[in-house]
C-alpha cells in the first residue's frame, strides 16, 4: 500500500490573483444560465408553498419599519419631542437595505450544505450556489423597493437629484453582501456550526447597525464607532441621499441638543465602505475559489 | 492525428478515513499555511489517509470507448469524479478536451417541489446546457422520457422510475464532446431500459471519447473497445475489454474480501482441477476441494460449500449448487476432500469456478472464496450455445433388408 515515492509530482503552478479573478468571471459567465435557474428555483420554492406568497418580499422590511416606529416613539416620549415623517421615511429606506443583507446571508450561508447532492455529484463552479441565493434575494428586494418607494412618497419624500447615489450604494451593498455570502457559505461547509453563529449575529446585528436609529444620536465619539461597521455608511448614505436630499460628496455636521458638533457624514465614510466591499468581495472570491476543489470531500 | 480527448496521467488521489471535520482551531493555521504556499505538501500520506487512486494512467481517443471495471471500492467513482472536475488529484494530471456529458446521477439536481417541466430546465442548466438548448430540445426530452402527461406535476409525486427516466432523458440529450456513463444502464422498466440502451449505443457510436463504468459486464463487453481493471486504486490490467472482464471475473481476490478467520466453522484450503487441458463442450470436469471443519462442528446456518460457475465474458452466474442442496454431508470435524464434478453443457469460452462457504443467516459467504477457471472448447458433436445431449436413431429400416 506504500506509494511509489520516486514518482515526483509535476510542479503545481499557482496562477496570479488577476488570472484567478478572470477565471472566476469566465466560469460564472459560462454558467450564467445555471445561476438564473438556481435563483428561479429558490424563488419558486419559496413562494410556491408559502401562504403569503410574494408578500414575503415586503414582510420583513415592513416589520423592521414598525419596530423602528416603536423605538422612535419611545425615544420621543422620553425626550419630550415628537416623531416626524422624515425620521420614519429614513428608517423605511434603511430597513430595505438591512433586510436585503439579512435575507441574503441567511439563505446563502446554507447554500452549499443545502445542495450537498449537487456539490458531491455534479461539477459546476460552486460560486453559483451562494450567488444564486444572493440573486434570489435581490428580486425580493426589488419588489420591496417598489413598495417602499410608494411608502416614502406617501411620507412626503419626492424625487430629487441626490437619489442618483442610490445605484452607487446598491452596488457597494451588493458587493459587500455577496462577498460575505461566499465567505460564510464556504465556512459553513467546513464547520457546520457557522450557521448558528450567523443566525445569532443577524438577530442582534440590528442593534449594532444604524437601522432603527441614527449614529448621530449616540454623540460624537460613539457615532464614529458606529460608523466603523461597514454597513453603517451605506445605510446612512441611503437615508441622507434619498430622504434628506444630501449630496454624499459634501460632509455634513449637525449640532445635537447637548451643543456638541457631530459629524453625520463625510465622503470618506463611503470610501471606507467601498474599500470593505472591494477588498472583501475579492478576498472572499479568491478564498472560495481556492478551496472549492475540496468541497466535494467535505460535504 | 487528433490528441486523446481524455488523458489521465499518473493520477494519485488521497482520501481520509472517517470524519473530515477538524476543529476551527486546527484549521485556521493550516489554512494560512496553505494559502501562503508553505506547510506540509499536498501529496504526502498522513495518519488515517489512504490512496484511493495510485498512479492511474489511461487515455481515450475520439471514437474509442473505455470500460472501467473492478469491485466496489476499487476507485471507479473517484476516477469519474476527477474526470468531471468534482475532485482534484493530489498528484498527476487529468486533461479533458471538450465539454463533458455525464450520464451520472441524472436526477441529482431535481427539486421535489418543482414540476417536471421546471426541473428539466434546472437539471439541464446543472448539466451545462444553455436555457436556449434546453428549450429547443424540450419536446424531444419529454417524449423520450415517456411521461409527457405528468410533466406539469411536482416531481415529489413521481415514482422513482419516472424520476430516473426524466433524468436520463435530459442527460441523453446533451451534445457532449466527451461522454461518461456510470451505472445508468438499468433505468426504468424493461422497455425504457431497451430504449435507453439504444440511445447510449447511438451516443457511443459518435466519434467522441467515451468512458463507461458498470457492473453489467456484458454491457461493457458490448460497448467498449478497451478496458481497465481497477483494484484497490491500482490498474491491475488493461487491454481489450474481454481480457479485462475475464481477469476480473476469474480473480475474486481483487475484491476487498476478508480472509478466513479463526471463528469460521469451515476453512477452505485449496481447489485443484483434475487436468489443465481444455474440456470439450458437453464433457465432464472434475475438481477437488480441500478444507477443514473446525472443532466446533458445522452450525445449522451454514449451507455447506457452494459452487458457482460464471461466464468470464460477461460475469453472469450460470450455475450454483451446494453440498446441502445435493444432499452431501461434510464430516463433523477434521479435514476433508470434496470431489466436484460438473457437466459443462456450455458453449466454448472461459468459465470461472468459485467455491465458497455460504452462511444462510448472513445471506452471504463467510468471506472465504477459492476460484479457478476452465477453458471449454468446441465439442465434436454439436454447435450452438446449449448442449442438449442430442441423440439420433434411425427407426425405419427397409423391411427387405431386415431379414
Amino acid at each position: 500500500m506504500q506509494p511509489n515515492l520516486t514518482a515526483t509530482p509535476p510542479p503545481v503552478a499557482r496562477p496570479g490573483m488577476f488570472s484567478e479573478l478572470r477565471e472566476i468571471r469566465r466560469d460564472l459567465w459560462e454558467h450564467r444560465d445555471l445561476l438564473l435557474q438556481l435563483a428561479r428555483r429558490d424563488l419558486k420554492v419559496r413562494y410556491k408553498q408559502a401562504v403569503m406568497g410574494f408578500a414575503w418580499a415586503i414582510f420583513m422590511p415592513l416589520l423592521i419599519v414598525l419596530a423602528g416606529c416603536m423605538v422612535r416613539l419611545i425615544m420621543a416620549e422620553m425626550s419630550g419631542s415628537t416623531v416626524n415623517r422624515t425620521a420614519i421615511a429614513g428608517l423605511t429606506v434603511k430597513s430595505l437595505g438591512w433586510s436585503f443583507f439579512v435575507g441574503t446571508i441567511g439563505f446563502a450561508v446554507q447554500s452549499l450544505t443545502g445542495n450537498m447532492n449537487l456539490v458531491a455529484k455534479v461539477y459546476f463552479p460552486r460560486e453559483v450556489l451562494p450567488l444564486s441565493a444572493t440573486l434570489a434575494q435581490t428580486v425580493d428586494t426589488l419588489l420591496g423597493t417598489a413598495v417602499v418607494s410608494l411608502l416614502i412618497g406617501f411620507l412626503g419624500v419626492g424625487p430629487r437629484l441626490t437619489m442618483l447615489w442610490v445605484p452607487v450604494i446598491a452596488v457597494l451593498l451588493y458587493l459587500l453582501t455577496a462577498g460575505l455570502a461566499l465567505l460564510l457559505s464556504c465556512a459553513n461547509l467546513f464547520f457546520r456550526d457557522v450557521k448558528y453563529i450567523v443566525q445569532v449575529l443577524l438577530t442582534f446585528g440590528i442593534f449594532f447597525t444604524p437601522v432603527l436609529f441614527e449614529p448621530a444620536m449616540l454623540g460624537p465619539k460613539l457615532s464614529t464607532l458606529a460608523m466603523l461597521n461597514p454597513l453603517a455608511p451605506l445605510l446612512e448614505g441611503l437615508r441622507l441621499s434619498v430622504v434628506a436630499g444630501h449630496d454624499l460628496l459634501t460632509p455634513l455636521v449637525e449640532v445635537n441638543r447637548h451643543g456638541q458638533a457631530v459629524l453625520v457624514w463625510s465622503p470618506w465614510m463611503l470610501g471606507y465602505s467601498a474599500a470593505w466591499a472591494a477588498i472583501g468581495s475579492v478576498a472572499s472570491a479568491l478564498l472560495f475559489h481556492r478551496l472549492e476543489f475540496v468541497f466535494a470531500e467535505y460535504v | 492525428m487528433a490528441p486523446p480527448g481524455i488523458e489521465f496521467h499518473h493520477v494519485w488521489k488521497r482520501f481520509h478515513r472517517g470524519e473530515l471535520h477538524d476543529s476551527l482551531r486546527d484549521l485556521v493555521p493550516a489554512l494560512a499555511r496553505r494559502l501562503t504556499g508553505r506547510g506540509p505538501r499536498q501529496d504526502e500520506l498522513r495518519a488515517g489517509d489512504f490512496w484511493a487512486l495510485k498512479d492511474v494512467s489511461f487515455e481515450v481517443m475520439p471514437g474509442r470507448a473505455l470500460g472501467i471495471i473492478g469491485p466496489n471500492g476499487a476507485g471507479k467513482s473517484t476516477v469519474l469524479k476527477i474526470l468531471t472536475r468534482i475532485l482534484r488529484p493530489n498528484r498527476g494530471s487529468c486533461t479533458v478536451r471538450g465539454r463533458i456529458g455525464a450520464l451520472i446521477e441524472v436526477a441529482a439536481g431535481f427539486h421535489p417541489d418543482l414540476t417536471g417541466r421546471e426541473n428539466v430546465f434546472l437539471q439541464g442548466a446543472i448539466m451545462g446546457m444553455s436555457a436556449a438548448d434546453t428549450l429547443r430540445k424540450f419536446d424531444e426530452i419529454v417524449e423520450f422520457s415517456g411521461i409527457s402527461e405528468f410533466i406539469d406535476m411536482p416531481v415529489k409525486r413521481y415514482s422513482s422510475g419516472m424520476n430516473a427516466r426524466l433524468g436520463f432523458a435530459i442527460a441523453a440529450h446533451l451534445d457532449p464532446d466527451i461522454l461518461i456513463i456510470d451505472e445508468v444502464l438499468a433505468v426504468g422498466d424493461y422497455s425504457f431500459q431497451h430504449r435507453a440502451f439504444g440511445r447510449i449505443r447511438e451516443l457511443v457510436r459518435r466519434d467522441i471519447p467515451v468512458i463507461v463504468v458498470s457492473h453489467q459486464l456484458d454491457r461493457i463487453a458490448e460497448l467498449c473497445t478497451h478496458a481497465i481493471l481497477l483494484s484497490r486504486g491500482e490498474v491491475v490490467r488493461e487491454g481489450n475489454a474481454a481480457d479485462c472482464i475475464a481477469a476480473y471475473v476469474l480473480n475474486p481476490t481483487l475484491s476487498v474480501v476478508p480472509q478466513a478467520n479463526s471463528t469460521d466453522p469451515i476453512v477452505l484450503e485449496g481447489l485443484a482441477f483434475e487436468s489443465d487441458a481444455p474440456i470439450r463442450s458437453g464433457d465432464r470436469m472434475r475438481a477437488t476441494v480441500r478444507g477443514t471443519v473446525a472443532a466446533g462442528g458445522i452450525p445449522d446456518a451454514i449451507e455447506g460449500l457452494a459452487v458457482t460457475v460464471r461466464s468470464a465474458q460477461t460475469g453472469e452466474r450460470l450455475f450454483s449448487s451446494s453440498t446441502r442442496r445435493l444432499g452431501v454431508e461434510l464430516p463433523a470435524r477434521g479435514s476433508f476432500e470434496l470431489a466436484v464434478e460438473l457437466q459443462l453443457n456450455v458453449p466454448p469460452g472461459i468459465y470461472g469456478l468459485e467455491v465458497m462457504v455460504w452462511d444462510r443467516q448472513r445471506g452471504g459467504t463467510t468471506g472465504q472464496r477459492l476460484s479457478g477457471y476452465v477453458q471449454v472448447m468446441q465439442g465434436p458433436d454439436f454447435s450452438g450455445p446449449v448442449q442438449m445431449n442430442g441423440t439420433m436413431q434411425v427407426l425405419a429400416l427397409d423391411p427387405a433388408r431386415r431379414s
